[in-house]
């Protein structure tokens, strides 16, 4: 049993969330773009966490489970991405996102 | 400040930290070395926090598949895996909606409660009960996404595609 500052928390996902969505609005590379978000979903995940502990029970396990599931999905994410990243160096022979226009009206 | 207390500043200081220079630096290779180092960093918060199930997983998944994964991306695009990308241009216009958006961050984190929470820790056995009982059908969805997802990678990269 440890006793953790409540706010140093909150604080850390936000900061991360804020980095993740930097990252996502300011990188054209869709490497980076996967990295940024990445980084965002760890701060949702780290919530999860972190209220699990804070929680006591049954709660605190089902957010714990949660965590489990979600970092399953961004594997599963990041799967996919690379793909897509495959597919858009061999179609265009880049991975700028600013390049993939073929969807644009 | 006790021991923990001081361990959780540092790891959260150095999770912001690698999470920015993972962004800002110009190597990709040198983002894939800092974002090994803020999962492991991250892994090491929850270790903080008394799960240790979820620290295991951090560094299985993250900090071990998810970035070799990102550096096989990255060879496999590339002639020479340490050329560099364009920096980042960061005008006036959104340095300054970063700066209003931390002051409105600071002053909603005033509103919370200031004291210090203690943490519960859980048994593994009694996870591994919760997650394959009460949540059984989220673990299912996750196994028939990620079948999905590998159909669908596989169509992505398969030779032949234009």
């Amino acid at each position: 049993m440890t006793a953790l500052p409540e706010v140093g928390f909150v604080a850390l996902a936000a900061s991360l969330l804020a980095v993740g969505i930097f990252g996502i609005l300011t990188r054209r590379n869709f490497i980076l773009l996967l990295v940024s978000i990445e980084i965002a979903m760890n701060a949702t995940i780290l919530n999860f966490v972190y209220f699990a502990a804070f929680s006591s029970g049954t709660a605190g396990l089902t957010g714990q489970s949660i965590a489990v599931v979600l970092v399953g999905f961004a594997a599963v994410e990041v799967a996919v991405g690379l793909g897509i990243v495959l597919a858009l160096n061999r179609v265009k022979g880049t991975i700028n996102v600013a390049r993939a226009t073929e969807l644009k009206l | 400040m006790n021991v923990e207390e001081i361990a959780f500043v540092a790891l959260a200081i150095t999770a912001v930290l690698t999470g920015i220079a993972a962004l800002l630096v110009r190597d990709l290779v040198h983002t894939i070395l800092w974002i090994a180092i803020f999962f492991i960093d991250l892994s090491a918060i929850y270790f903080l926090l008394d799960a240790p199930f979820l620290g295991v997983l951090q560094l299985g998944v993250y900090a071990g598949a998810v970035t070799i994964l990102l550096l096989f991306g990255i060879m496999t695009t590339r002639k020479r895996i340490f050329s560099r990308e364009a920096a980042t241009g960061i005008g006036p216009v959104s340095f300054g909606l970063a700066v209003v958006t931390f002051i409105f961050v600071v002053a909603a984190l005033g509103e919370l409660p200031q004291g210090a929470t203690t943490i519960s820790s859980y048994d593994p056995a009694a996870l591994s009960a919760n997650l394959f009982n009460v949540n059984g059908p989220w673990l299912l969805l996750l196994g028939l996404i990620m079948l999905t997802a590998v159909g669908g990678a596989i169509y992505l990269v398969r030779e032949g595609r234009e």
